[in-house]
């Protein structure tokens, strides 16, 4: 039996009319929008300098909703009429599924007066770059020596002492895709991380969910892992022993990007809201302690980075996630499978 | 799990057959809200279950085949009801007995326990799931004791294994034991264990005769409960257990927020309903046995 689509939107529309109630969104005197925002550290960083910021220049009001990326897909799809926020931060396998499923409003990058201030390359018809992260090992330099690369990871001393994390997250994904590269795997093909995984596992250190990682790390469950820089730089005004290296087939990167949702109740104010997210002002403080994003505007001045100017990260490892997103779900079956006890 | 002890109490209480309909009246709010929030939704997660594709188009029950045909799948539902019993076990050992030492104590100590019990209550279970990394840990409080005294020569490996997240699952789900095993044994006649000794039984005869039976509905209670929580405790599961346990939570999340296939993720969801509810089920009869035989 075959159902026509629009069925199943309407049914899902239907769905999700329940949990809509609790969608509510705030009705405002002046002016506002409404984000989504990672919870955690960009909800605090954001909170403290994006919110006063965005008032005093264009006196909107900032109203946010802290959910991950893939929780941000997973509400709008839900509530597609009346989607709960006007703005998007995603990372770029979820990106590349908002465009996929027309979730996004075209973007209109002249509207931001900051545009010019952005790398090229920054800011396409779906939205516009607001951070990097770079990703790549971070290890603690009291237990073990310094790893050079991917395969060391699972040669000893590292092996024993390594934290691994799977698919879930766009870390954790492009980090396991250069480890079977290293193999002699590509950007479609890990199998060859999972061979050499099948040989180590029962001396890794822990399997852990990303969440829990920065936590495992500390306690000393496990002194290599593969995160970003801002997990380091975090980690390490804790009073942590943790130290960032550039794997010798480079560094990854990626970029979160913002996006103005389908159906976006305040589209102008998005874009106020985007153009002070990247001004010079607010980009700089948001490196800063206890902050530590990287930064998309080339006029801040980089500090506590691995490169010393935006444009040296073009040099870094870039992965096109419209072709890793199709295969994620068999790599997260599959991960599942090879780790289970 | 609420519907089972709220029947069970309906029973107890012997709410008899008459029941008016200016009674039913008080409890039509209730009914309609469990009607829109819990019937309705799982309805649709039945229906969605059926269809065999992410894009939900295709009605197959391809995902139900997937799912009963994977080995992988059945081990991970039966490594999740396995962690129920195994947590309902180890409640049971610790908890008991403390229910005896609250039976035998003074008021104000009573009220000290019933604090302490309550306590974990009172934080968040995220809170307490993390007090269990520093504690479980390499190099957290166990194993530096157990190094430090030279009981190991090595750090065991508690964090990540099934036995770590069993011993901090009954710290979590030990109120869920206590409250109702607390209730009910309050309510034992005292002359009843005092008529035992003074007939001649032995303290552990009247345990196991007397004490025990009649604890038996707090005992099933408390059960069951602790299964239900244990079993669908996704933070605790997933952060001290990692993700080399994979239990049917993990799989839920995955397949629902991750990868977005809805129609895999509602069928571990109702795998994961229906294999709880038989287990209950299984204990609750085997608390009924146990108090026929009382009776009999």
């Amino acid at each position: 039996m075959t159902i026509h689509p629009m069925d199943r939107r309407a049914f899902i529309a239907g769905a999700a009319a329940a949990g809509g109630l609790a969608l509510t969104r705030p009705v405002w005197a002046k002016g506002g929008v409404t984000a989504a925002i990672y919870p955690g550290s960009w909800d605090d960083a954001y909170r403290s300098i994006v919110l006063p910021a965005l008032k005093r220049a264009h006196d909107v009001d900032l109203d946010m909703q802290p959910l991950f990326a893939l929780d941000q897909i997973a509400k709008v799809k839900a509530a597609r009429r009346a989607p709960p926020f006007d703005v998007f931060v995603l990372d770029p396998g979820p990106r590349v599924t908002g465009i996929n499923d027309g979730l996004f409003e075209k973007f209109d990058s002249k509207k931001l007066t900051n545009i010019s201030k952005l790398p090229e390359g920054l800011a396409d018809e779906w939205g516009v770059t607001v951070a990097a992260q770079v990703v790549g090992i971070a290890y603690n330099p009291k237990k073990v020596p310094a790893p050079k690369g991917w395969a060391d990871l699972f040669k000893e001393p590292w092996v024993s002492r390594l934290g691994l994390t799977g698919f879930q997250t766009t870390y954790g994904t492009v980090s396991i895709v250069e480890i079977a590269k290293v193999f002699g795997g590509s950007d479609t093909n890990v199998e060859p991380f999972f061979t050499e995984i099948k040989k180590v596992l029962p001396s890794v250190a822990s399997v852990g969910g990303p969440a829990a990682m920065p936590s495992l790390f500390q306690q000393g469950q496990c002194d290599v892992m593969y995160t970003n820089t801002q997990t380091v730089t975090t980690l390490r005004s804790r009073g942590v022993d943790i130290e960032f290296v550039k794997p010798e087939t480079g560094a990854i990167a990626f970029f979160t990007t913002m996006h103005i949702t389908k159906g976006a109740a305040e589209p102008a104010n998005a874009y106020k809201y985007i153009d002070t997210v990247i001004s010079k002002d607010v980009q700089a403080a948001l490196m800063k302690a206890p902050n530590y994003f990287i930064p998309a505007n080339k006029e801040v001045e980089l500090v506590d980075l691995p490169m010393k100017n935006l444009d040296e990260m073009s040099q870094y490892v870039r992965h096109d996630w419209s072709k890793l997103n199709p295969l994620r779900e068999g790599w997260i079956e599959r991960f599942n499978k090879e780790v289970a006890k | 799990m609420s519907l089972a002890v709220a029947a069970g109490v309906e029973r107890a209480g012997g709410t008899g057959p008459g029941v008016r309909w200016a009674e039913w009246q008080l409890a039509l709010p209730l009914l309609l809200a469990f009607l829109a929030f819990f019937v309705g939704p799982l309805l649709i997660l039945v229906v969605v279950s059926a269809f065999g594709d992410e894009k939900i188009t295709l009605v197959n029950f391809a995902m139900w085949r997937k799912f009963l045909n994977d080995p992988f799948y059945w081990k991970v539902t039966g490594n999740t009801v396995k962690l129920g019993f195994l947590t309902v076990a180890a409640t049971l050992l610790v908890g008991y007995p403390l229910a005896l030492v609250y039976l035998a104590a003074r008021p104000s100590v009573q009220r000290l326990l019933l604090f302490i019990v309550i306590l974990p209550l009172l934080t968040s279970v995220v809170v307490r799931t993390f007090a269990w990394i520093v504690i479980l840990g390499r190099e957290g409080v166990v194993n530096s004791v157990a190094m430090g005294l030279g009981l190991v020569p090595a750090p065991l490996r508690l964090l990540q294994t099934e036995l770590g997240l069993v011993i901090a699952l009954t710290q979590i789900e030990m109120p869920l034991m206590l409250l109702p095993l607390l209730s009910v044994m309050n309510r034992i006649d005292p002359n009843l264990r005092d008529a035992s000794e003074a007939l001649g039984a032995s303290k552990w005869r009247t345990l196991f005769r007397v004490t025990l039976p009649l604890s038996l509905p707090g005992l099933v209670a408390g059960c069951v409960l602790v299964f239900a929580s244990s079993t669908t405790a996704f933070i605790s599961q997933s952060i001290i257990g990692g993700n080399r346990l994979v239990y049917l939570p993990l799989l839920i999340w995955q397949e629902s927020l991750v990868v977005y296939n809805w129609p895999l993720a509602s069928v571990a969801a109702l795998t994961l309903l229906i294999s709880v509810t038989a287990a209950i089920a299984a204990i609750s009869l085997l608390g009924r046995r146990g108090m026929r035989h009382l009776h009999a």
